[in-house]
């Protein structure tokens, strides 16, 4: 029999969606800050002014859900735990990576069956939540220049003592082509396992109601 | 018993220049040549995009600032054969023709004049008699008692204080010093106002590059300074009228000052008409276009090449005929040191291999300098003002003509009288008018132009690396302020594969070469007469009179 | 706040005129140098006489040395305004040894730097201009046969205060691009003990230097920096903040190609390489040549002249990014992540494909049970 576990609490939700939207947000307005478009003269819209509000309007708001997400993981449920992005810390953990590695890689035909991520999954969400910080600090580091001496610069100036502002740029950049590639990994592996799994993995996340297999536990 | 003397640093120039000489009997019996600092930018060059190399070569020099950029931008254009707008042509005949007249300006008043003005004489001079004879070489309306009487008290003022600044320990009283106290009051007021004019006339480098020194609109193609009567943020009315104004200041000056001050020193030093001559060959590329044609016809100073001091015989140059050698230069050739190198094959493998410092003398039989040799048909060449106005004259250009004939008269010495230390400054000084005068023209025909609605400033249909053969190679040149500059570049997958500088201070100052020939300081320095070897002004006066630049010629 | 009150020259005392006047300066621009120096360094009006008095006390000693350079920061010193070039030597400094211009030359111009290094022991101010290479115990660079570090130790030992001048002394500069064939340094990196402010650019800015000076002489101490050494008064700033085309910039308007319309109306170079948002210095706002222009006012983008190693991160100069090191010239960041997305929807495509067709978990249907 299969039972209903309520794996994602709301919070994880949230901060998901919110996520995705301002990475959306970020991409888009960062691709016109890259590659801006000319709108012919004399209009009287700041084109590439409101580009870069909404672009560091949404740091900001990314910058807040990436905080309360590593907030949420010490005081959530297990699944939503810290501990839940190293899952191969288990030997249980990481019988069950191998086997989900091995399905994704048609060399294997067992799926674990957990109710959280599953082991490669979680992996992939470090990997992801790493490009977070990665984003925000590179971010936030240039968005500081434009005020030496403000609390930006005087937090995160010393990036600069490592990188040059030109390749931070750079850096900045492909991160963004990273997390795009992660999207369409991300919702293709979720759209997969909702179809393996029969689990509602995708409804999962809107839902946060899972079905999972008591003696798979 | 020949004695060894080292001057280090040859003060009042660019760059670290060290002279070793042997003084036996009052006489310079050899000489020796040496740069002590080296960058490598051929090297840094390597694998970047062509199009950023003239930011690169401009930094050769910030002294003769804007010629390594004409040079490299002109490289990568015939490299891609890339046709110029007229505009652009017009715009760099302006730069360049600025920075020939300010260039030697400097020299002549701030790097020059000390060998010959005595400034600590010019405080016994008498005003009223000063007055006079300003007054009577040229109408430069600051000549007044009065006015010299003021800079003779600010001096005095000054040398009161004790503390000479930049002016202590020179050769000041040496016996080679002949001129009168007044003439010395003349050369030292000039050489506070020329202070003052330089900084004003170079002006038309901000206007029309940004800023100088290295200005920053020169481009692969033309120019990146836009041109549009209609516009507050291009070349409009109002700036040329600006240019014009200070093409005019400049003018002036070198008529009214420059030209007669060198006209009322030379006579008390006509014997450096015969000493200083050097190697005797001369090579010059040409410049200046007058019009837009593809080629060299239209250059204004030509072509050409003089070998020894034949003015009867002009000769055409040929770029491929030029080697560099570093036999006696701190590198290796991958095929032996012994080799001389076309540009195009041209490598820069630093190897010092000199006295490890501090050192008091440098081993000269063995590699002494960081300037290479360059060679054509395997002879050391002289380049300069003097080679660009004696192939000039040779050529029979008119203005040339007239102005060289102008200045022999005056001094009534023979052509061969060229063939000098005091030809040299002469020469420059020519350079500097024919330029000054020359500016008014290209400023006419860049008017004419936007009167008849042209306005492109640059050809983008090369910019684009896409559009370029997988393999180009080209040979920009120029004629700087102190002679021939030539650039060749090799690009390969849109990127530099090679690239090589030989630089009129590379011609004029190098080292040895594989055969023991001079280089023209050298050849120049023999037999020069030496009064006192712990104050050898004479070998300045000589040095001087090629005016080198060190950072050019090592880059 | 009464800051544009009237600038009367009594605001410097009479006495101090007088014995300026005695030096043979004009006492006009005496005083207009004393404004102009306190505006320059955005001090209010009444320190004017301070300044004054600073400039009117005896010449500062300054030892000016060259290694590694193109003497372009000589130059630009030459071009000096406010004050001039002639006002300064006569004046305000005594330079007891600068190549580029000093009467003296060999031995007899090294004994006058060493007398001077003596004589104003802790006093002068030492001015560097070039790197200093360290490749075969300094044979890449030697003036009277000493190396260019060993130069540099000795005078930055005895000096009040050291100021390097321009990118190559600061941050190794373009002896120091790659691949850097000479081992060049920077003064900091050649004298660590030392106080050294920097003044980047390339050449650096003579305003910037004469007001260091200036501040030097009215205050006795050098200028608040950044964390690179640079005097805040003229490199707290980006130059993109300061643009006078930062309103285009702002609007999307832009120069696609030079000598284009947006280029003749002066819309923003920023797609034609401008690194203005990323160099800090003061060129929109004090200019060159007496404040005639500026790279971005005649038309050409900033290549970064006053950054750290910008020939290297600020290159290609005509595009806003560095290249991504490992791939061609016209390999953008853009070309590489795209192909990176295409990729990896290509392979989830395929994976999807192969996925449906797979045989089923056995244990899976046998496990579906609708709930209620
Ligand atoms: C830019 C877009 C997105 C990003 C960056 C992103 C990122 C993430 C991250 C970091 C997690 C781990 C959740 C946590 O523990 O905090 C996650 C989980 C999840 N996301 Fe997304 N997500 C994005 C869009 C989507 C979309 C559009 C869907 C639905 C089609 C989706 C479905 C899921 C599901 C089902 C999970 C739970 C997976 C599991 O149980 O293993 N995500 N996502
Ligand atoms: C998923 C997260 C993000 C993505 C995908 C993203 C993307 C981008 C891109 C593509 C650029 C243009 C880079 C260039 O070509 O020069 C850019 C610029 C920038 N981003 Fe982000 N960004 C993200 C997060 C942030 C955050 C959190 C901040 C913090 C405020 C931020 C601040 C900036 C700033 C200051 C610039 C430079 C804008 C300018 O110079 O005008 N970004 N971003
Ligand atoms: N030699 C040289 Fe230059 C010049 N004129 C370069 O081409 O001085 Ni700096
Ligand atoms: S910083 Fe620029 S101007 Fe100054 S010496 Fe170096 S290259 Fe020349
Ligand atoms: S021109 Fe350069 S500095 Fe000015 S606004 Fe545009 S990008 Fe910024
Ligand atoms: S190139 Fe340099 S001069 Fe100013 S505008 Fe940029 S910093
Ligand atoms: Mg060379």
């Amino acid at each position: 029999m299969l039972e209903i576990h309520y794996v994602w609490e709301w919070p994880v939700r949230i901060v998901h969606w919110i996520n995705a939207l301002c990475i959306v947000l970020l991409s888009i307005t960062g691709i016109y800050i890259a590659h801006p478009f000319t709108v012919g003269s004399g209009t009287g819209f700041y084109l590439m002014g409101w580009m870069r509000f909404i672009h560091f309007t949404a740091g900001y708001l990314f910058l807040l859900a990436v905080i309360s997400r590593f907030i949420w993981m010490l005081i959530g449920n297990h699944h939503a735990s810290w501990k839940a992005f190293f899952p191969w810390i288990t030997p249980k953990g990481r019988e069950n990576f191998v086997k989900m590695f091995r399905y994704y890689t048609f060399t294997g035909s067992k799926i674990s069956h957990e109710s959280g991520h599953n082991p490669v999954a979680a992996t992939a969400y470090l990997g992801i939540i790493m490009l977070y910080v990665l984003q925000v600090l590179s971010g936030f580091a240039l968005y500081g220049q434009a005020a030496p001496g403000g609390f930006w610069d005087s937090t995160l100036g010393w990036v600069f003592l490592l990188i040059d502002n030109q390749n931070l740029r750079l850096g900045h950049h492909l991160v963004m082509w990273l997390l795009i590639g992660f999207f369409i990994n991300h919702i293709y592996s979720a759209w997969l396992m909702d179809v393996k799994q029969r689990n509602g993995t995708i409804s999962g996340i809107f839902s946060g109601f899972r079905y999972v297999d008591p003696d798979e536990q | 018993m020949a004695k060894r003397i080292a001057v280090d640093p040859i003060t009042r120039i660019e760059g670290h220049l060290r002279i070793e000489a042997e003084v036996e009997g009052g006489k310079i019996t050899n000489a020796w040549s040496s740069s002590t600092a080296f960058r490598g930018i051929e090297t840094i060059l390597k694998g970047r995009d062509p199009r950023d190399a003239h930011h690169f070569t401009q930094r050769f020099c910030g002294v003769c600032t804007t010629v390594h950029s004409m040079a490299s931008i002109r490289a990568v254009e015939d490299a891609l054969n890339i046709q110029i707008p007229d505009n652009a042509r017009l715009i760099r005949n302006l730069i360049m023709g600025m920075q020939g007249v300010q260039d030697h300006v400097i020299h002549f008043y701030h790097l020059h004049a000390l060998d010959w003005v005595d400034i600590t004489s010019a405080l016994q001079a008498d005003p009223a008699k000063t007055s006079q004879i300003a007054q009577s070489i040229s109408e430069w309306p600051m000549s007044s008692t009065d006015y010299f009487r003021q800079i003779q008290a600010r001096v005095k003022a000054f040398a009161e204080t004790g503390n000479l600044g930049p002016f202590q320990n020179a050769y000041w009283g040496h016996s080679a010093y002949k001129l009168t106290p007044e003439v010395n009051l003349i050369g030292l007021a000039h050489y506070l106002e020329a202070l003052e004019i330089q900084k004003e006339i170079i002006k038309v480098h901000a206007i029309l590059g940004s800023k100088n020194p290295h200005p920053q609109t020169f481009l692969v193609g033309g120019m990146a300074i836009p041109i549009d009567p209609n516009s507050q943020n291009a070349i409009n009315a109002d700036k040329i009228a600006y240019i014009r104004k200070l093409l005019g200041k400049a003018r002036t000056f070198v008529e009214q000052v420059y030209i007669p001050d060198l006209l009322a020193v030379a006579p008390a030093y006509l014997d450096w008409a015969g000493i200083g001559g050097g190697v005797g060959n001369y090579l010059s590329y040409g410049d200046f276009p007058m019009d837009n044609s593809p080629g060299t016809g239209s250059l204004f100073f030509p072509r050409g090449i003089i070998m020894g001091r034949d003015l009867a015989n002009l000769m055409e140059m040929d770029e491929t005929k030029i080697t560099e050698y570093v036999t006696h230069s701190w590198y290796n050739y991958s095929k032996g040191d012994d080799k001389g190198l076309h540009p195009y094959q041209g490598e820069t493998n630093d190897n010092y291999t000199g006295p490890r410092p501090p050192f008091e003398f440098l081993n000269t039989d063995d590699k002494y300098s960081w300037v290479k040799s360059p060679r054509y048909l395997d002879q050391p060449m002289e380049v300069g003002p003097l080679a660009r106005v004696l192939v000039a004259y040779a050529a029979g250009v008119p203005e040339v003509k007239a102005a060289v004939d102008k200045v022999l008269k005056q001094l009534d010495a023979p052509a061969s009288a060229l063939f000098s230390t005091l030809g040299r400054t002469a020469a420059r000084g020519i350079d500097a008018l024919l330029l000054a005068q020359k500016n008014d023209v290209w400023l006419d025909q860049l008017i004419d132009n936007m009167d008849r609605g042209i306005l492109d400033v640059h050809n983008g249909e090369k910019w684009d690396p896409a559009s370029w053969p997988k393999e180009a190679r080209g040979f920009g040149y120029h004629e700087a302020p102190r002679g021939a500059l030539g650039h060749w570049i090799r690009i390969e997958d849109q990127k530099i594969a090679n690239y090589q500088a030989v630089v009129p201070s590379t011609w004029n100052a190098g080292p040895r070469d594989a055969h023991g020939q001079m280089g023209p300081y050298e050849a120049s320095l023999i037999d020069t007469p030496i009064a006192d070897p712990e104050k050898p002004v004479e070998i300045l006066r000589t040095i001087h009179s090629f005016d080198p630049c060190l950072a050019c010629a090592v880059h | 706040m009464k800051t544009n009150q009237p600038l009367s020259p009594a605001v410097i005392p009479e006495h101090v005129l007088e014995r300026v006047e005695a030096r043979g300066i004009n006492r006009r621009d005496f005083i207009k140098l004393c404004t102009a120096t306190t505006a320059a360094l955005a001090l209010p009006i009444s320190f004017v006489p301070r300044v004054a008095q600073a400039l009117e006390d005896n010449r500062l000693p300054v030892i000016w040395l060259e290694f590694q350079s193109c003497s372009g920061d000589s130059e630009a010193f030459l071009r000096a305004n406010q004050p001039t070039a002639a006002t300064l030597i006569l004046d305000l400094i005594s330079l007891e040894y600068a190549e580029v211009v000093m009467a003296a030359a060999g031995h007899l111009a090294e004994e006058a730097k060493h007398q001077a290094m003596e004589k104003h022991r802790g006093q002068y101010l030492l001015v560097v201009e070039g790197s200093i290479p360290t490749k075969n115990d300094g044979g890449y660079c030697t003036v009277a046969g000493q190396s260019a570090l060993e130069s540099v130790r000795q005078a930055a030992d005895g000096a009040a205060a050291v100021i390097a001048v321009g990118t190559c002394a600061t941050f190794g500069g373009i002896p120091a691009a790659a691949p850097n064939p000479s081992g060049a340094i920077s003064v900091k990196d050649a004298v660590p003990g030392a106080t050294v402010v920097n003044l980047p650019g390339c050449p650096l800015n003579a305003v910037n230097l004469t007001s260091t000076i200036v501040h030097f002489l009215t205050f006795g101490e050098l200028p608040a920096t950044d964390r690179l050494g640079r005097p805040l008064f003229a490199y707290g700033k980006r130059i993109h903040d300061n643009c006078e085309r930062r309103g285009h910039f702002d609007a999307g308007q832009y120069a696609e190609s030079f000598g284009d319309a947006g280029h003749r109306d002066g819309h923003c170079l920023y797609k034609l390489g401008c690194k203005g948002p990323e160099t800090f210095h003061n060129c929109p706002t004090v200019r060159y040549n007496e404040g005639v222009s500026w790279p971005v006012m005649a038309g050409h983008g900033c290549i970064g002249c006053s950054e750290p190693s910008f020939w290297d991160t600020m290159s290609p100069f005509y595009r806003r990014l560095p290249k991504v090191p490992g791939f061609g010239i016209e390999d953008t960041a853009d070309k590489i992540g795209i192909g990176l997305a295409a990729a990896t929807a290509a392979a989830f495509a395929v994976h999807g494909v192969a996925s449906a067709f797979r045989k089923h978990d056995p244990k899976e249907d046998s496990k579906v049970v609708k709930e209620e």
